[in-house]
């Protein structure tokens, strides 16, 4: 599902990814972890499009992302379910607004785009939540609320970046076990994350970054 | 919180749309969402469409009067006429001659003789100096011919051609077209037409920057929306949309604005405009702006602000990209 080959990226000639190999097959799921600066965020935004590596090859789908010129970039990332650490809600929207934006971006129509955003928010557990704005929220339901918009458009692939960074255990472990779920029915899932009690008790493999450099045992061709 | 078995790709849409009918719908969308949000904050928008409203108005009404003086030169030539004084020793039969002479010329309509008798007799009663006059020994007056050009010789330079020819005649003392006025009024409105035409040019931009700049802070206050719909995939297309209809909306504010303050400006010079006219004896009068004018004008600012809304979204979309 993700594939790089020998990626480097640099910010002004200092090294944020050196020379990074791996694999996420299709339907896995997998955590990155590593501590801030370690080059999570910059091995996200290169498969988000936001970057472009200095060297190397990002695989997304099967598709080479440097295939792809700026128009592009929007309908590479329709396919991707993305998860923030802090939600990035609009606040000025409905919760059901909010979740139906990818739908709204891909063109349904009303009708279809109701049906998917209540069967969203539903998994979720915020159906009743639909009308309100997320400023009146909790942040275990923001979260979720963002979860439901990563999901809605029902994407093959899943991001998330520090998804549970701003909630407490026992709100990180409800999250987590959403992941879980997508990731039965075949969702590939890749989590940025430095929580590590909560990764070590879940049975996914481990990315490890270190200044730059892929660590442990998943540097190669997944699991 | 249970996961209902789902296919994890995209599933088919339950009724296929048309490409054409998706984009007429999104369209009806977006256009009723901006049409919503300009109610949010109806004072700065007002104020935004009072400022264009002003810029077009100032334009539009000098070229309104302007179209409608145009007409106002011919009307008057029309009643114009070109007065031909004989020398004093021409006699009545000499003047008669003459008069059917000229008739015969194509760019004479009508010769009226006029004797230095009847020329006499006619300022005796009009100035009512009969007896001064009366104690005169000899007439002082000429014989004199009143020419009416054909309308098709009532151009400025055909009349000053006809008065050339007829200055050669040997008959001919003295020939007087008052065509000084009317070239002035035609100097006048030439300069008048380069003054608007500039104005309008400089109002025009001053349009696409007021647009522009409307649609930048609009832009700058939605950065945050911007970013995620970029995030979540967000064509460049569906970002500049509710933008351009912003624009478009503040453009059909503008004309109807600006058409008010027209159709009042003409209600209000009305009148005293004809009262001028009439002292001309002329039955002219202005008129308000008329279906075609207010379809152009309409067309005019919807256009230029659509053109200064997307001379700015495109640039300044680009600038909020995810960091």
């Amino acid at each position: 599902m993700i594939e790089f080959q020998q990626v480097s990226k640099n910010y002004y000639d200092k090294p944020a990814l050196v020379n990074t190999d791996f694999h996420l097959q299709r339907g896995d799921m997998a955590f990155l972890t590593g501590h801030s600066g370690a080059g999570k965020s910059t091995l996200l935004k290169l498969i988000m499009l936001m970057e472009r590596p200095s060297s190397g090859k990002v695989i997304v789908d099967r598709q080479d992302l440097s295939q792809l010129s700026r128009a592009q970039v929007p309908a590479h990332r329709q396919k991707i379910g993305l998860v923030f650490q802090n939600h990035q809600l609009l606040l000025d929207y409905s919760v059901f607004d909010n979740v139906a934006l990818p739908l709204k971006i891909s063109g349904y129509n009303e009708r279809d785009s109701g049906r998917r955003v209540r069967a969203a928010l539903d998994k979720v557990g915020l159906l009743d939540k639909e009308k309100l704005s997320p400023s009146v929220l909790s942040s275990g339901e923001q979260q979720r609320i963002g979860i439901a918009r990563a999901i809605v458009n029902k994407p093959k692939l899943i991001l998330a970046d520090e998804p549970t960074g701003n909630l407490d255990p026992a709100l990180s472990g409800e999250v987590m076990r959403l992941f879980q779920q997508f990731n039965q029915v075949g969702v590939s899932v890749l989590i940025a994350s430095h929580d590590l009690d909560l990764i070590q008790r879940l049975p996914h493999p481990v990315i490890q970054l270190k200044q730059g450099h892929l660590s442990g045992p998943f540097a190669m061709a997944g699991h | 919180m249970a996961v209902t078995k789902q296919a994890p790709h995209n599933a088919s849409r339950t009724k296929p749309e048309s490409a054409g009918k998706r984009l007429l719908r999104e369209h009806k969308e977006v256009a009723l969402q901006s049409w919503r949000r300009l109610w949010l904050s109806p004072l700065a928008n007002l104020l935004t469409w009072l400022t264009l409203a002003i810029a077009l108005t100032l334009p539009a009404s000098l070229l309104l009067l302007l179209s409608q003086a145009q007409h106002l030169g011919p009307q008057l030539n029309q009643e114009h006429q070109v007065s031909v004084f004989l020398v004093p020793n021409a006699t009545l039969k000499q003047g008669q001659l003459l008069s059917q002479e000229l008739l015969a010329w194509p760019d004479i309509a009508k010769v009226t003789y006029i004797s230095a008798d009847q020329a006499l007799g006619n300022f005796k009663t009009s100035s009512g100096l009969a007896d001064i006059l009366d104690s005169l020994t000899d007439n002082p007056l000429p014989a004199t011919l009143l020419i009416a050009p054909e309308n098709t010789a009532q151009t400025p330079p055909a009349v000053a051609q006809l008065t050339q020819q007829l200055r050669q005649l040997t008959l001919v003392d003295q020939v007087l077209v008052d065509m000084a006025w009317l070239d002035r009024l035609q100097a006048i409105l030439a300069a008048s037409q380069r003054v608007t035409y500039s104005l309008a040019f400089l109002l025009a931009l001053g349009v696409l920057l007021v647009v522009g700049n409307t649609v930048r802070l609009q832009i700058e206050s939605r950065k945050q929306e911007i970013l995620v719909i970029k995030l979540v995939g967000g064509t460049d297309a569906y970002l500049r949309r509710p933008f351009l209809y912003a624009g478009f909306w503040a453009g059909l504010f503008a004309a109807v604005l600006a058409w008010l303050i027209i159709q009042l400006g003409v209600s209000y010079l009305h009148d005293p405009l004809r009262q001028l006219a009439q002292s001309y004896q002329s039955q002219w009068q202005l008129q308000g702006l008329g279906w075609v004018g207010s379809l152009v004008l309409l067309a005019t600012s919807c256009g230029l602000s659509l053109l200064g809304a997307s001379l700015t979204v495109g640039r300044q979309l680009r600038l909020i990209e995810p960091q």
